[in-house]
């Protein structure tokens, strides 16, 4: 049956809060006026009233329903605006798309999740999902990079985790200031010192194209299966419906057969890997 | 194949008619060849039968360059396009992939179509490009149309395609069943000479499956070579019946406009980061045979191309795929 | 500090070596200790041991004129490094330095490389091992690079 419902009108949601994370970085608070749920992996449209959308994948909870935090870099039109929002005003919201992360494929399963720069923001979230479901897995490790200290956001979210049953949360930066006495190096570096069960394992990789390239082969020569590493592919998404064109990866739309995929699905892909 | 006829003047006389409530496009041929022209009492007479092609792929009637996709959608009269050629037919079966998926089905393209009488025209006789035969498709629809059209010596026959079609014809009291069935013999020959043509003028041409292989495994100068003269005007994309990227472009109080966009222009894969997958030119020109012949074959089962060549026509540049296509092949 | 078999079995870098091997390895090292600010060995400095990481943090880095200190990574526990210990010049590419309480397995590399001599299967094993610690280690650092290369 073919539903009357238009694809194409964003959802009208307040912004409550906007958190400054760094001098580039802001999350925003956003209360849907309508229903609204997505899962962890998924990403939405956000729009700016009469300027522009773009795709961003929510850091928060995907349990809480009625609020939805979004963490915004600034780096093109569409951000720079964003970034001189105000509470009070109104986005627009068009999704939830995509494939997002198979939480219950990791039930018994040692999960490792290899992060860098602003992959950390849909890592959030899946700590989040996971953490809902840290009963049913064995463990979760976070190994995450970024290039400064200073680029890390969500600075609490690493004591926390390691203060949870189960989780474990390693920081490296690749370039340290006066004041850094953690890891030096690449967040690969880190997989040095962790202990896993590999054939027991799921691994996440998230981060900027250089990252998913170097932490994929990484993962790959420790004795990872292909479809045992998970990967969330950037593209240029711009409808999130399968139909513009503009995110085609090979014969894959990343809107719709994404941006969560397995190495498996996608590493006859020349363009990515070569 | 069910045939009903008309004498060519009644069914002038029921076209004027039906301009009462229906708008009509016909094909007609101009100073320039032949068009799609809006319908009026006067432009009746004008209206070509069976000669190939307009220069408008029906595409357009369905996917308008700019279009507001958050207003409410007007009602409109029912539209009759007349003068099909068949490639724009299969061409369609793409865009009804796209645009009807039970995911996401885009409600203005689907009111659009269902208001719309498509009646096809068989072609007798070929344009200097037209190769799809090369690709399996036939000069003349069997399917996918609501009617088919033949004008046979001031007869008018039509094929019965679907059963909106045949409500249509129904509908018309001066239609009746053929007296005999003389005029298929007539109408295959035509058929036979149009193949023919297409036969000697595809020579060489892998087909559509074969191009795919020939497209994927090619890595070398020849994409240097036919991409030298493109300029990314885009022109080949406009005009192509199964190209349809779009731009969601925003407006005020959260209004979108979709405008046609092309993957042959800079920046169409460019991410806020500022990588641009197909920054270069000769990766963007493959890039298009490569989702063409490779990557919508893996996805959807219409064909992206419909070998309607009027890419090869609207080029500025001169480029010629089939001419790449049969280098490639050698 | 005597070294044993058990506690060199949990190091990673002592991986899928047979006991006999583990005890050539015994033979020709000993555990060290340093404390916080404690420099294992400077960048040039002509290094006569190979180290693997005990337990502790270890930063690695060069050095500039005027003794700037650039820090450009951290060893984990289980890792090899002074690799260079074990090829002609024998030239350290590094400084070390111990960030914390550290315990390192000391391997002496003159003895090391008497015994690859002698049995080529341990040592062919050993130099794959060493191989690949550098060549992560490589890769590890064209990463770093890349980073700063691009956005």
């Amino acid at each position: 049956m073919l539903i009357d419902k238009n694809i194409y009108k964003p959802i009208r949601a307040r912004l409550t809060d906007v958190i400054d994370e760094s001098p580039l970085i802001k999350t925003f608070v956003l209360v849907p006026e309508d229903k609204f749920s997505f899962e962890t992996g998924q990403f939405i449209e956000l729009s700016v009233d009469g300027i522009g959308e773009a795709p961003f994948t929510p850091s928060s909870s995907p349990l809480v329903k009625e609020t939805l935090e979004v963490t915004v870099m600034k780096t093109g039109y569409v951000t720079e605006y964003m970034h001189m929002l105000k509470p009070g005003i109104f986005m627009g919201i068009r999704g939830p798309y995509g494939r997002g992360y198979p939480v219950d494929k990791f039930f018994g399963k040692e999960v490792l999740i290899l992060g860098g720069g602003c992959g950390l923001a849909p890592i959030r979230s899946l700590l989040f999902a996971l953490e809902n479901i840290k009963d049913k897995l064995e463990k979760v490790i976070l190994c995450y990079g970024s290039k400064t200290p200073s680029d890390c956001i969500y600075k609490p979210l690493f004591d926390r985790l390691n203060n949870t049953e189960k989780f474990e949360a390693y920081r490296t930066v690749d370039k340290a200031d006066e004041d850094w006495d953690g890891s030096v190096g690449v967040a690969t570096a880190l997989l040095n010192k962790i202990k896993i069960n590999i054939k027991n394992s799921i691994a996440v990789v998230c981060g900027p194209p250089v990252m998913m390239k170097f932490g994929t082969i990484r993962l790959l020569e420790m004795g990872y299966r292909d479809d045992q590493v998970y990967l969330s592919m950037e593209k240029n998404m711009s409808c999130g419906l399968g139909k513009c064109g503009h995110c085609m990866m090979g014969e894959f739309f990343v809107c719709k057969d994404g941006p969560v995929f397995t190495y498996n699905e996608i590493k006859h892909n020349s363009e990515i890997w070569k | 194949m069910q045939y009903k006829c008309i004498k060519k003047e009644d069914w002038d006389k029921t076209l004027e008619q039906l301009l009462l409530s229906y708008t009509i496009f016909a094909s007609v041929e101009n100073e320039f060849g032949l068009d799609y022209e809006l319908i009026k009492p006067v432009n009746i007479a004008r209206i070509s039968y069976n000669k190939p092609k307009p220069a408008t792929p029906l595409k357009s009637f369905f996917l308008p360059v700019k279009e507001n996709v958050t207003s409410d959608i007007a009602d409109e009269k029912p539209r009759i396009i007349l003068g099909i050629p068949n490639c724009d037919i299969e061409g369609l079966c793409l865009l009804d992939e796209i645009y009807l998926n039970i995911d996401f089905n885009d409600i203005y393209y689907r009111k659009r179509r269902e208001n719309t009488l498509l009646i096809a025209s068989d072609c007798f006789g070929i344009q200097e490009h037209c190769h799809c035969l090369s690709y399996n498709i036939m000069p003349y629809s069997v399917k996918g149309a609501d009617l088919a059209v033949i004008n046979l010596n001031g007869t008018i026959v039509f094929r019965m395609l679907s059963v909106k079609g045949e409500d249509f014809v129904r509908n018309i009291p001066a239609v009746q069943s053929p007296v005999d069935n003389n005029f298929i013999s007539v109408v295959e020959k035509e058929h036979l000479v149009t193949e023919t043509l297409l036969m000697a003028s595809g020579n060489g041409l892998p087909d559509y499956k074969k191009t795919g292989k020939l497209v994927s495994k090619e890595q070398g100068d020849i994409w240097e070579k036919y991409s030298s003269r493109c300029v990314s005007c885009g022109a080949c994309t406009t005009i192509c019946p199964t190209c349809t990227c779009f731009l969601l472009i925003d407006k005020p109080g959260f209004e979108k406009v979709k405008q046609l966009d092309a993957c042959q222009y800079p920046g169409f894969e460019r991410v806020a980061g500022g990588e641009d997958a197909l920054f270069e030119l000769r990766k963007r020109f493959k890039n298009r045979y490569m989702c063409k012949y490779v990557w919508k074959p893996e996805k959807f089962s219409s064909l992206a191309c419909t070998g309607c060549g009027r890419c090869i026509e609207a080029c500025i540049g001169k480029i010629n795929k089939n001419e790449l296509f049969t280098e490639l092949a050698k | 500090m005597k070294l044993t078999i058990e506690e060199l079995k949990s190091v990673r870098f002592f991986d899928n070596y047979s006991d006999e091997q583990l005890k050539i390895f015994i033979s020709i090292s000993s555990i060290k200790e340093f404390k916080v600010k404690d420099i294992l060995f400077e960048q040039y400095d002509e290094l006569n041991e190979i180290y693997v990481l005990l337990s502790g943090c270890l930063s690695l880095g060069i050095s500039l004129p005027k003794e700037k200190r650039i820090r450009l990574g951290t060893l984990e526990e289980g890792q090899l490094f002074s690799w260079s210990a074990v090829f002609s010049p024998y030239i350290s590419t590094a400084w070390v330095m111990a960030t914390c309480p550290t315990k390192v397995v000391a391997i002496d590399a003159k003895k090391l490389n008497l015994e690859f001599e002698k049995n080529c299967g341990f040592g062919f094993k050993t130099m794959s091992k060493i191989a690949q610690t550098i060549s992560h280690r490589l890769s590890d650092t064209r990463f770093q690079l890349m980073n700063q290369l691009t956005l």
